[in-house]
């Protein structure tokens, strides 16, 4: 007896253990997206991954409970992880064909999922109405475009920030930087900085590719045209060797600090660490960056004509091609950008709200003294902002890693800026696969 | 459960002289049971290890990048293989800071765990929490909460620089210079070296009192009879640790990946052979060139040990070998 019972559980494991992959590789070919819309009212759980730290997770599981309120049969399976790491998760769940329903992307690897066919294009519900994008600000919905599919959706805006220590600079008596300062004249201020008040007057960001990019347009060149790099070597020898002088000079902290701001994550800018009076990072990460000091910070546009600043979309929401949830997950995403109670819950967490209307009810509201000043100095840019360059190619990831070492090897004083702009040229040729 | 084998003992009993039943069929029937106790592990081994590692060979062959379906990959031959010893110099870099790691770290971690072993292979009062506190490090492993206190310790504004500051010297950022990053993960794979120690011990026990007896009788002083009675029957042991640690050592990743954010800096002085290769299969999404990596690295590693194997021939000394 006790014999073929167990044999029979053995059976019935046995069998389970082969259909179970059988069931998972039908639930993966499926595309039930099509036939029940997201009007009939059936039970579905939607899978949504995202980065970011505690706060957002709050803010985010608040927002979905407010879909979930209005839409009883939608519920949501959240998940979510510091940056570092997220790609990993995100590309082995891909690879696997788990990948969640809906996931937040940015530049780093929108192009890369959307040309391999994981991202849905959203176009069609766009032209069918389902996913309103009218009344963001073109070159915000453009952001999202990959070879002509709308692969993510822009979940804010933000452009980039020079904070500074307004604390540090009030005890020295030292003017606080401002917006148009040219660059020459930022390094001498925070040389000036470094004299007085013995705080390096500013992080060096030749590591930093947004400071490259914003630096290169200003002279009207672009870190791309199209799929291929739009600056020469020489223009990446002149921007090491500009920081080369300000290290020199006493204006920046020593390299291991340097690379110390180059690698860490958000809440140990050297601006909140007290090892530099400014740092270099997007305009929307104010609050966040509050959050790590007691001291006052301020933003201001990055040196130079502001005009070589963007309006960027800091992240995306995509949605899964192979998901079997597709018209649901593409509401959701309807529903996040654009619901007006929404925008009072999520703040300017991923930037300034992409819809306009959202985004002046939000200015009218907004309280915290860290996020209203993102969003004014966001504001006064809006109108100098130069046209938003298109999405990153792929490769843009390795781009910005390639930059991080070759700048490194000149801060550390082992290579001259011409040899590591070589090097570095190379590089980056190679990793957008341009011959 | 206590019943179960009482039970069936009996009916094993019983069946007992009909059990010698020659030929193969019965021999295979035999065997039926054994297998099946072995399934759990079996069944891990096949679809945990061995799939994905022949899976991964046929990657290693192929343009697969994680986000495109397998069935849609393509075959590239050689190229992968090819990529790696002529068109990426980060690949030997990788290779240099790997091996440099290995060949001063293993040693060392080695000399350390046997120079501790030898003075705490004696009886004195507490002398077991002595070896509890040495092992300890070893408990925490590849851990990365370990990886993230050293990263503290050993920065700018460390203790170990305070420490230094007390003397009147000013250190290095360590983990933050590229001079100097290697080396620290070299120290912290020391310092985890209660394993190797703990086996050094045991074998030391095993190291019979009359040679040391006679040797000094002899006239051998300390220095003597651990040149020529220690390490001799140490040698096993000493060849044990080698080969483990040296296949330990090639693989370190956690703490290269801890200390450098995933990224093998400061300007790749710890882009460890591991990491390289995570990087490449994870953040590129490269994942046949990786597979490929993972190859060499397999073949460079077992090609490693066979090496020490052979070398373990003239410095090895078993004592019962001897005998015959």
């Amino acid at each position: 007896m006790l014999h073929r019972k167990t044999h029979a559980t053995r059976r019935r494991v046995l069998a389970a253990a082969l259909a179970l992959p059988v069931l998972a590789s039908v639930a993966a070919c499926g595309d039930g997206g099509d036939d029940d819309g997201s009007g009939s009212g059936k039970a579905v759980e939607l899978s949504v991954f995202w980065w970011g730290a505690e706060e957002r997770a709050s803010l985010t599981e608040k927002a979905l409970a407010l879909y979930t309120e209005r839409h009883p049969n939608v519920t949501f399976k959240k998940t979510w992880q510091a940056n570092q790491g997220y790609f990993d998760k995100l590309a082995t769940l891909t690879a696997g064909g788990n990948a969640p329903d809906l996931f937040q992307i940015d530049d780093n690897y929108l192009a890369e999922y959307a040309t391999r066919n994981v991202t849905l294009d959203l176009n069609p519900y766009r032209s069918d109405g389902e996913l309103d994008v009218s009344k963001f600000p073109e070159s915000l919905y453009q952001y999202g475009v990959v070879d002509g599919e709308l692969a993510g959706v822009a979940m804010g805006e933000n452009t980039q920030g020079l904070v500074f220590d307004k604390t540090l600079l009030d005890r020295h008596g030292l003017p606080a930087p401002t917006t148009g300062m040219g660059w020459e004249d930022h390094i001498a201020w925070a040389e000036r900085v470094s004299k007085t008040a013995k705080v390096p007057g500013t992080q060096d960001p030749s590591a930093d590719y947004k400071a490259f990019w914003v630096w290169l347009r200003q002279q009207g060149k672009d870190l791309y045209k199209g799929k291929q790099l739009g600056f020469t070597e020489q223009d990446v020898t002149r921007w090491f060797e500009l920081w080369k002088g300000a290290r020199d000079r006493g204006a920046t902290p020593p390299p291991d600090v340097i690379h110390e701001g180059n690698v860490t994550d958000i809440s140990k800018q050297l601006v909140v660490t007290g090892k530099a009076a400014t740092s270099w990072v997007w305009a929307n990460q104010m609050p966040e960056l509050k959050k790590n000091t007691d001291d006052e910070l301020g933003v201001v546009a990055y040196p130079g004509d502001p005009s070589g600043q963007w309006a960027r979309a800091s992240m995306y929401l995509s949605v899964f091609r192979g998901s079997p949830h597709r018209d649901e997950a593409v509401d959701v995403i309807n529903f996040l950008v654009n619901d007006p109670d929404v925008a009072q819950v999520l703040g300017t967490d991923r930037g300034l709200p992409s819809n306009m209307e959202v985004r002046r009810k939000l200015a009218d509201a907004v309280d915290d003294p860290a996020m209203k000043q993102s969003i004014r100095v966001e504001d006064d840019l809006a109108d100098k902002f130069g046209p938003a360059p298109s999405v990153p190619p792929a490769g843009h990831s390795d781009v910005k890693k390639e930059l991080l070492k070759a700048a490194e090897e000149v801060q550390y004083g082992r290579q001259q800026p011409a040899q590591a702009a070589a090097m570095y040229f190379a590089a980056a040729k190679s990793a957008v696969g341009q011959g | 459960m206590a019943a179960a084998p009482t039970a069936e003992r009996p009916a094993i009993a019983r069946r007992g002289p009909a059990a010698p039943r020659p030929g193969p069929g019965g021999r295979h029937r035999q065997n039926l049971p054994g297998y099946l106790f072995l399934s759990p592990w079996l069944v891990g081994f096949l679809l945990i290890t061995a799939v994905p590692m022949l899976l991964s060979l046929y990657l290693s062959f192929t343009d697969y990048d994680v986000l495109t379906p397998l069935r849609e990959v393509h075959w590239v031959g050689w190229d992968n293989y090819r990529r790696m010893v002529t068109a990426d110099p980060s690949y030997w870099h990788a290779v240099r800071v790997t091996l440099t790691f290995a060949l001063v770290a293993v040693p060392l971690k080695l000399a350390v765990a046997l120079g501790v072993a030898v003075l705490l292979n004696r009886t004195f009062r507490g002398v077991g929490v002595f070896r509890g506190l040495f092992y300890l490090p070893s408990l925490l492993g590849g851990s990365v909460a370990l990886a993230i206190v050293w990263v503290s310790m050993f920065n700018r504004d460390g203790a170990f620089n305070s420490l230094l500051a007390l003397f009147g010297i000013q250190g290095a950022p360590w983990v933050n210079d590229p001079r100097w990053a290697l080396e620290t993960l070299m120290l912290l794979a020391i310092w985890q070296f209660g394993a190797p120690m703990v086996i050094f011990l045991a074998g030391l026990k095993q190291v019979p009192t009359e040679l040391y007896e006679a040797s000094s009788v002899d006239g051998a002083g300390a220095v003597r009879r651990f040149w020529h009675v220690t390490l001799p029957m140490l040698s096993p042991v000493i060849f044990f640790n080698l080969v483990l640690e040296t296949i330990h050592g090639f693989q370190g990743f956690t703490s290269a990946f801890v200390l450098s954010n995933g990224t093998g800096g400061p300007v790749d002085s710890t882009l460890m052979y591991t990491l390289n290769l995570y990087i490449n299969g994870f953040v590129r999404l490269d994942m046949g060139y990786a597979s490929a990596m993972a190859w060499v690295f397999l073949v460079a590693v077992g090609l490693i040990t066979v090496v020490l194997f052979r070398t373990g021939r003239f410095w090895v000394h078993y004592s019962d070998a001897e005998e015959h």
